[in-house]
C-alpha cells in the first residue's frame, strides 16, 4: 500500500466501502445501516450547500457537520444528539486539530452513535472502527498479513492487509477505536508513533511502500466507558495525545423522558403491544433511573449510585418489558408494580448489592414523592425478587 | 399650542454587561440627553451623590425593611462595566439630570429578590431555551456572549431591541414586574415633560423596556388624541415620538402614587409605613459575591472576565483569561505543558471560528482550555455549559478555571461615605451592656443579662469583628459549662471590618443571622460545620429562622454521607431541644428541622453501611441519637416509628452489614417494638401495604428472637461485636430480662450457654470483644447480670465478688497457665489420676 493511493482498497471483508456503492439496493435488509447510510440524504443536501472552509481532507466543513449532528429544523437536518451543543463543538474542532478525540463516559450515553455520526459526516465514513476488547491485537489496528500470498509471494504490498488505522492514515479518513482502554496497555501504546508522527512504518516492505503517512483528514475518536476500566490507566504519553471529552447522561428530564418515551412506542409496536404506555409510569420509570444514576434524590439529598449502569438504553428496555409484561400478562399499560417487578434485572443485574441498593431506594426515597404513581411504586417495593 | 416633542430613547440592557455599558456612554455621547433616567432604587436620589465619592467599585446599595409581617433585605449591586454606573457617571458627566426611577427595594413588589439586578432572563426560561436551541449553544449566558459581548458594536442596539422583544414576547409581567413597570413609566412621563424638547434616555433591563416603551406609547397616544397632533414617527431606537402638550397626561395609573395631574412633576417615591423600620445604604460588594458560579440569584458568572472586557476589550480578556489560568494551574502543580497551552489556544481560536465569534468568547476560552488540559473523565459536566452553581464534584482544574474568570476584585468604601446603620447598631448595643471598656468580661449564661452580652459578643464573633476574644465558655451543645470569659485584644481595623460587615444586615443580630446562613449553606456534607454552624446559632440567639432557611439546613444535613458525626449532631441537637434551659433553645423550630432531617438522613445511611467487623463507636452512637429522637422526639419526625422499625429490622436481618450494626440495628427494632405504638392507627394505613413495615409492626421480637438473632447473627469471632451493638443501644431492655427473671429463656441465658460451649481458644478469641461488649453496662448493671448466672446455676453467693477479682487479672493468668502446664506434665507422665 502506497501513499497515493486513496481509493484503492484492498483486502477482502472490508464492509465499509461495498455498503457505500450498492446501499441504494441493500439498505433495506439492512438491520442497521451504518449513519452515512441511514442519512445519506441529509448528508448530500449538506454538502451541497456546504459554503464554508472545509479542513483539508474533510467531506463537509465543521459548520455543516455540527448541524448534521445537532440537527438544524429549517433545513430539514433532524436531532441525532441530545446532549449539549458545546459538547459537539469541541470534538470538532479537536478532530481538526493534530490531537485525538476521547470520548469518556458511562456506558449507554450515546458516545459511539456520537463517534459514528462524527466519522460519518468527517469522512463520509463510519465503518473505518477498531473494536477494542481484551483480544485485540496490533494487527487488527494496523496491518495484518494474506498468508497465502505471503508464502507465495514474500512480503509485497499485495500480501498485506491493512487494518482500519492504516486504511484511515492512507484515504485520510476518521478512525473510530472503540473502547480502547479495554485493550492491553501495550495494545493502545501501539497508537502513540502513528498519533505523534503520523507514519506507519512497516518494516517488512521496502522503498516507498515501506512508509504510511497520513493524509489529511485523518485522525482517531476513541472511545472509552468510565466502568470497565477508566482511562486512569491509559500510559500518560498516550492521554497526552488526546483531547477529552466527557459524555454526560442526558441533563434534561424532559428531553430523556421523550426520548425514552418516543423509542419505547416504536418497540412496542414491533413487539406487538398495541396499548401505548402510560406517561405517568414512563415518568416515574426515567425518574427512578435518573436518581440512581446520578445518586441524588428529588429532595436534594445525596443517596447511592447503583454500579450498574442506568443508562437512558437501559431505561428504554425497561419500559419495553413493563409494557410487553403489562400488555401479554393483563391486556393493559404497564403500572408502576411492573417497573419494580423488572427494575430487579436491570438495575441490579446480578449484583446483590446493588439489589440492596435498590431496595433501600425504594423503601426509603420512592415513598418521598408525592402523586399516585410514585404512591403506586413505592407500594409495590415488596414485589422487588430476592 | 404645542410644544416640541422629547424625543426618547429607551434602551434595554443586560444588567452586569459591559457591550451595553458601551452602549450607554456612547448614545449619552450621541444624544446629550437632559434627563438619564436609570432603573435603581428612587429612594437613593436624594444620596446620588454619595454614590459618585470615588468608591472603588463592585459597591451595592444595600437595602433592609422591617415591620411586624416581613423582613427584607436586598442588593442593588454596581461595577465598573454596570450600564447603570456608567448611566450614572457618564450621564452627571455630560451634564444630563440622572434619576433612579424604580421602586424602593423594600417595596412588596421585590418580595422574592435579594438582588435587585438579578436576571431576568431566568424569569423567561421558556423563551431563552427556545433561543439556545435556535443558536445551538448550551445557555443563555453563551448565547448572550455570541450574540452581543464578541460582537461588533454596530447595530447593537437593533440587536438588543430584537432580543428583548423575543425573549419577553407576549409574556405578562408578574405582579411585581408589573407594579415595577407603571411606576418606571410615570417616571419617564415626569422627563418628558420637564425635558421639553430635549432628548430623554431611559436605561433599564431589557425586560422591562419593550413594555415601557408600550406604557409610554399608550400615554403619547392619548395625548396625541387629545391635542389633535400629527404623529412624526419615531426613531429607531427611540420607541416614537409624538407632538402633544406632555403636560396633559391622565392621572397615572401606577399602584403607587405616581405623576401628579401636571405631568412634570416627579413621581412620588413610596415611603414605607411609619412603624416599618426601613433604609438603604452603600456597602462594599465584591466579584465573588457577583459571581453566579459561586452565589446564588446572582444570575452573572465571571464578572473577573467581564472586568477585563471592559477595560480592554475581548479579544485582550481572552488571551488574559488564559494566561491567567495556565499560572493558576501552574501554581497549584497542576501539569499544563508549553503543547497543551497552544493546543488550548488553538482549540479556542477554531472553536470561535465554528460558532462565528469574531473574537474568543468566555466559552470559547473554557472550552478550549477544558479540552486540551483535562486528561481525565469528569464526574460534573463543565459548569460553563449551564446555569447555576458548581457542584460537588467538579473537577479541581475546572474550579480553578471558574475562580480565575471570577476575580477576586473587593470593592472599597470612599471614608466620607456615611456608615451603614449596622456600624451604629453595634455600638449602641456595646454601650448598652457596657461591654464598650476595654476590660476581660466574665458573664453567667444562666443570668439572663449576662447572656444576652454573650450574644452580643457572640454576634460580633461570628461577623469577624475583632476586638475580644473568648478564652472560656461551653464548646458544644452538651458542654455543662455555664461561664464565659472574654479577652479584650488589639483590633486593628475593626472600623473597616464593621462597614464590611454591614452588607450582611442592618442590625447585629440579623447580620449574624445572614452569615450564619452562608455557613449553613456552605457546609456541604461536612457534618462538622454544619455542627459548628448549628451551635453558633444557637450562642447567637440566632434561632427564629425562615422556612427557606430551615429548608436549606434540612437539605445541608441530606448531603452529610457519614452516619457517625451526623449522629453527633443529632445527639447534640436533640438534647438541646428537649432539655436547654440555658441558651432558651428548647423546642426551636431550628433544632426540630435539624432533628428530623438527621434521623431521616441516618437511616438512610445506616442501611447502607458496609465494612469491615469490629465496633465502630461513632456509627453506633448515631443509631443510639436515632433511638432517643424516635422515643422522646417522635412528633418532630417525618419517619413514623414503624418504618424505622422496618429499617432496623432490614438491618438486623442483612448479613453484608456490618456486624456490630446489626446488633445496634436488632437492638433499635426491639426498644422500638416494646413501645406502646400510640401512632397505631395512622401507621397501620402506611403498613398494611408493605410487607416489610407488616414484619415489623407484629412480630415485636421476643427473648427467643433474640437468642436465634444472636445465635444466627454471630459467630463467635464476631458474637462480641454485636453484643456492643445491641447493648449500645438497648443495653436496659437486656438486664431489664435478666432482673425479672422472667420464666422464657432470656437473652442471657442464651449467651450464657454459648459462652460454656465455647472451647479454651474460642474462648480467648471472643473475650477482648466480649469484655468491650460489657463495657456498656455500669457496675450496677453488671452485677445484675452475675446475679442471673449464679441464679442459673443454683449457686448462692456473693454477685459482686464475681465482679471484682483478687488479684492482679496477669496474675490469675499466670496461675492458670502454671496449672496447666502442671496438668499436661501429668498427663505425659501417665499421672492422670492424679489429677
Amino acid at each position: 500500500m502506497t501513499t497515493d493511493t486513496g481509493s484503492t482498497v484492498r483486502g477482502p471483508g472490508r464492509k465499509a466501502p461495498r455498503a457505500r456503492k450498492d446501499s441504494s439496493q441493500r439498505q433495506e435488509q439492512l438491520q442497521r445501516p451504518p449513519a452515512e447510510v441511514r442519512y445519506a440524504q441529509e448528508l448530500a443536501a449538506l454538502r451541497s450547500g456546504d459554503g464554508d472552509h472545509r479542513p483539508p481532507g474533510w467531506e463537509l466543513s465543521l459548520r455543516a457537520a455540527r448541524r448534521f449532528i445537532i440537527g438544524d429544523e429549517d433545513a430539514g437536518i433532524s436531532r441525532k444528539f441530545v446532549g449539549n451543543p458545546s459538547l459537539v463543538d469541541r470534538a470538532l474542532v479537536t478532530l481538526a486539530t493534530n490531537r485525538g478525540l476521547m470520548l469518556v463516559g458511562e456506558p449507554g450515553t450515546a458516545k459511539s452513535l456520537l463517534s459514528e455520526l462524527i466519522a460519518a459526516a468527517v469522512s463520509g465514513v463510519s465503518t473505518l472502527t477498531v473494536q477494542g476488547g481484551a483480544a485485540t491485537t496490533e494487527d487488527q489496528i494496523k496491518y495484518g498479513w494474506n498468508y497465502a500470498l505471503l508464502v507465495s509471494e514474500g512480503p509485497s504490498p499485495r500480501s498485506l492487509v491493512p487494518a482500519p488505522m492504516l486504511r484511515g492514515m492512507a484515504e485520510g479518513r476518521l478512525v473510530r477505536f472503540e473502547e480502547i482502554t479495554r485493550c492491553p496497555l501495550e495494545v493502545q501504546d501501539s497508537l502513540l508513533s502513528l498519533l505523534s508522527e503520523r507514519v506507519v512504518a512497516i518494516p517488512e516492505l521496502s522503498g516507498p511502500d515501506g512508509m504510511v503517512f497520513a493524509q489529511q483528514g485523518f485522525n482517531v475518536i476513541a472511545t472509552a466507558n468510565t466502568r470497565d476500566r477508566g482511562v486512569n490507566e491509559m500510559s500518560a504519553a498516550l492521554k497526552r495525545r488526546f483531547n477529552f471529552e466527557t459524555v454526560f447522561p442526558i441533563p434534561d428530564a424532559d428531553t430523556e423522558l421523550a426520548l425514552v418515551e418516543a423509542e419505547v412506542v416504536t418497540l412496542l409496536e414491533r413487539s406487538g403491544v398495541t396499548a401505548p404506555p402510560d406517561r405517568d409510569v414512563l415518568e416515574v420509570l426515567v425518574g427512578t433511573f435518573r436518581e440512581l444514576r446520578a445518586g441524588t434524590a428529588d429532595s436534594g439529598s445525596a443517596t447511592d449510585r447503583t454500579s450498574a449502569v442506568m443508562s437512558t438504553a437501559e431505561a428504554v428496555a425497561v419500559a419495553h418489558a413493563v409494557g410487553v409484561r403489562g400488555w401479554f400478562l393483563r391486556g393493559e399499560p404497564g403500572s408502576a408494580a411492573d417497573v419494580v417487578a423488572c427494575l430487579a434485572g436491570t438495575a441490579a443485574k446480578d449484583s446483590p448489592e446493588d439489589l440492596a441498593r435498590l431496595r433501600r431506594h425504594l423503601e426509603q426515597q420512592a415513598g418521598r414523592h408525592r402523586g399516585p404513581h410514585w404512591k403506586a411504586l413505592y407500594d409495590a417495593r415488596h414485589l422487588l425478587a430476592d | 399650542m404645542t410644544a416640541p416633542a422629547p424625543s426618547v430613547v429607551f434602551l434595554g440592557v443586560r444588567h452586569h454587561s459591559p457591550a451595553c455599558a458601551r452602549l450607554v456612554a456612547r448614545t449619552i455621547d450621541e444624544l446629550r440627553p437632559a434627563y438619564v433616567l436609570v432603573e435603581g432604587p428612587a429612594d437613593m436620589n436624594d444620596r446620588l451623590d454619595e454614590l459618585l465619592l470615588g468608591h472603588e467599585l463592585p459597591v451595592a446599595v444595600f437595602s433592609h425593611y422591617r415591620d411586624a409581617e416581613r423582613t427584607a433585605t436586598s442588593w442593588t449591586p454596581l461595577c465598573d462595566y454596570s450600564p447603570e454606573w456608567v448611566a450614572l457617571t457618564h450621564g452627571r458627566a455630560c451634564g444630563a439630570e440622572v434619576r433612579f426611577i424604580d421602586l424602593p427595594a423594600w417595596h412588596p413588589a421585590f418580595a422574592e429578590r435579594t438582588n435587585r439586578y438579578a436576571d431576568a432572563e431566568a424569569r423567561y426560561e421558556e423563551a431563552t431555551r427556545r433561543l439556545s436551541r435556535k443558536f445551538s449553544v448550551d445557555s443563555v449566558d453563551a448565547l448572550w456572549d455570541r450574540l452581543f459581548e464578541v460582537e461588533d458594536d454596530a447595530g447593537l442596539a437593533e440587536r438588543l431591541d430584537t432580543y428583548f422583544r423575543l425573549v419577553r414576547g407576549d409574556t405578562r409581567a408578574g405582579g411585581g414586574d408589573r407594579d415595577r413597570e407603571a411606576y418606571m413609566a410615570a417616571w419617564v412621563r415626569a422627563a418628558m415633560a420637564r425635558a421639553g424638547s430635549r432628548p430623554v434616555l431611559v436605561v433599564t433591563g431589557g425586560f422591562h423596556q419593550p413594555a415601557l416603551r408600550a406604557l409610554a406609547d399608550d400615554e403619547q397616544h392619548r395625548d396625541r388624541t387629545a391635542a389633535d397632533g400629527t404623529a412624526t414617527g419615531g426613531t429607531a431606537t427611540g420607541g416614537g415620538s409624538g407632538k402633544g402638550p406632555a403636560g396633559r397626561e391622565t392621572a397615572g395609573k401606577g399602584s403607587t402614587g405616581n405623576g401628579s395631574a401636571g405631568g412634570s412633576e416627579w413621581p412620588d417615591v413610596p415611603v414605607p409605613a411609619e412603624e416599618a423600620l426601613a433604609g438603604s445604604f452603600l456597602v462594599p460588594y465584591s466579584f465573588r459575591q457577583l459571581d453566579a458560579f459561586a452565589g446564588y440569584q446572582s444570575g452573572m458568572p465571571s464578572p473577573g472576565y467581564y472586568q477585563q472586557v471592559w477595560e480592554e476589550g475581548p479579544k485582550s480578556a481572552a488571551h488574559t483569561l488564559l494566561r491567567a489560568v495556565a499560572e493558576r494551574l501552574r501554581a497549584r502543580s497542576y501539569p499544563v505543558s508549553t503543547a497543551d497551552l497552544i493546543a488550548a489556544r488553538t482549540l479556542t481560536e477554531g472553536l470561535g471560528a465554528l460558532r462565528g465569534h469574531p473574537v474568543p468568547a468566555r466559552i470559547d476560552v473554557l472550552d478550549g482550555l477544558a479540552g486540551a488540559l483535562i486528561k481525565d473523565d469528569l464526574d460534573q459536566p463543565l459548569p460553563w455549559t449551564r446555569r447555576g452553581t458548581i457542584g460537588e464534584g467538579t473537577h479541581p482544574a475546572v474550579v480553578e478555571m471558574v475562580s480565575v474568570c471570577g476575580g477576586d476584585r473587593a470593592g472599597r468604601l470612599h471614608p466620607a461615605t456615611p456608615a451603614p446603620p449596622l456600624v451604629h447598631d453595634v455600638a449602641a448595643q456595646l454601650a448598652r451592656w457596657k461591654l464598650d471598656s476595654d476590660s476581660t468580661a466574665t458573664l453567667d449564661l444562666s443570668s439572663p443579662a449576662d447572656l444576652d452580652r454573650s450574644r452580643v459578643l457572640h454576634r460580633l464573633r461570628v461577623l469577624g469583628i475583632p476586638g475580644r476574644v473568648r478564652v472560656l465558655g461551653p464548646e458544644h451543645g452538651a458542654d455543662p459549662v455555664f461561664t464565659e470569659r472574654w479577652e479584650p485584644r488589639p483590633a486593628p481595623g475593626r472600623d473597616a471590618a464593621l462597614v464590611e460587615a454591614g452588607a450582611h444586615g442592618a442590625g447585629l443580630a440579623e447580620a449574624a443571622a445572614t452569615v450564619l446562613t452562608d455557613r449553613m449553606r456552605s457546609a456541604d456534607g461536612h457534618a462538622q460545620t454544619l455542627a459548628g454552624a448549628l451551635f453558633d446559632a444557637v450562642l447567637c440567639g440566632v434561632t427564629e429562622l425562615t422556612e427557606p432557611l430551615l429548608e436549606l439546613l434540612a437539605g445541608r444535613v441530606r448531603a452529610v454521607r457519614e452516619p457517625g458525626p451526623l449522629g453527633e449532631v443529632l445527639g447534640t441537637a436533640l438534647g438541646l431541644w428537649r432539655h436547654d434551659r440555658v441558651y432558651g433553645v428548647a423546642r426551636s423550630a431550628l433544632l426540630a428541622s435539624v432533628v428530623d432531617g438527621a434521623v431521616t438522613r441516618i437511616l438512610w445511611l445506616l442501611e447502607g453501611s458496609r465494612g469491615p467487623s469490629g465496633v465502630d463507636f461513632a456509627r453506633l452512637g448515631a443509631v443510639v441519637a436515632v433511638r432517643d429522637a424516635l422515643l422522646h422526639a417522635a412528633p418532630l419526625l417525618s419517619v413514623p416509628r414503624t418504618v424505622a422499625a422496618a429499617v432496623a429490622h432490614r438491618i438486623a436481618q442483612d448479613r453484608e452489614a456490618p456486624v456490630d450494626l446489626r446488633g445496634a440495628a436488632f437492638g433499635l427494632h426491639r426498644v422500638l417494638a416494646a413501645l406502646p405504638d400510640e401512632d397505631e392507627a395512622e401507621s397501620r394505613g402506611d403498613a398494611d401495604t408493605g410487607k416489610g413495615a407488616e414484619t415489623a409492626a407484629e412480630e415485636g421480637p421476643s427473648p427467643q428472637d433474640g437468642a436465634a438473632a444472636v445465635q444466627a447473627a454471630a459467630g463467635i469471632a464476631t458474637l462480641g461485636d454485636w453484643l456492643a451493638g445491641l447493648f449500645a443501644v438497648a443495653r436496659e431492655d437486656v438486664t431489664t430480662g435478666a432482673s425479672e427473671g422472667r420464666s422464657e429463656t432470656s437473652l442471657i441465658d442464651v449467651l450464657d450457654v454459648m459462652v460454656d460451649e465455647m472451647s479454651e481458644p474460642d474462648f480467648l478469641v471472643a473475650l477482648p470483644a466480649l469484655r468491650q461488649a460489657f463495657g456498656f453496662f455500669p457496675p450496677r448493671e453488671r452485677e445484675r447480670i452475675a446475679q442471673r448466672l449464679l441464679e442459673r446455676r443454683g449457686v448462692r453467693g456473693s454477685a459482686r465478688s464475681l465482679l471484682r477479682t483478687g488479684a492482679h487479672p496477669a496474675l490469675i493468668a499466670r496461675a492458670r497457665s502454671l496449672e496447666e502446664t502442671v496438668t499436661r506434665l501429668l498427663d505425659h507422665h501417665g499421672l492422670r489420676a492424679a489429677r
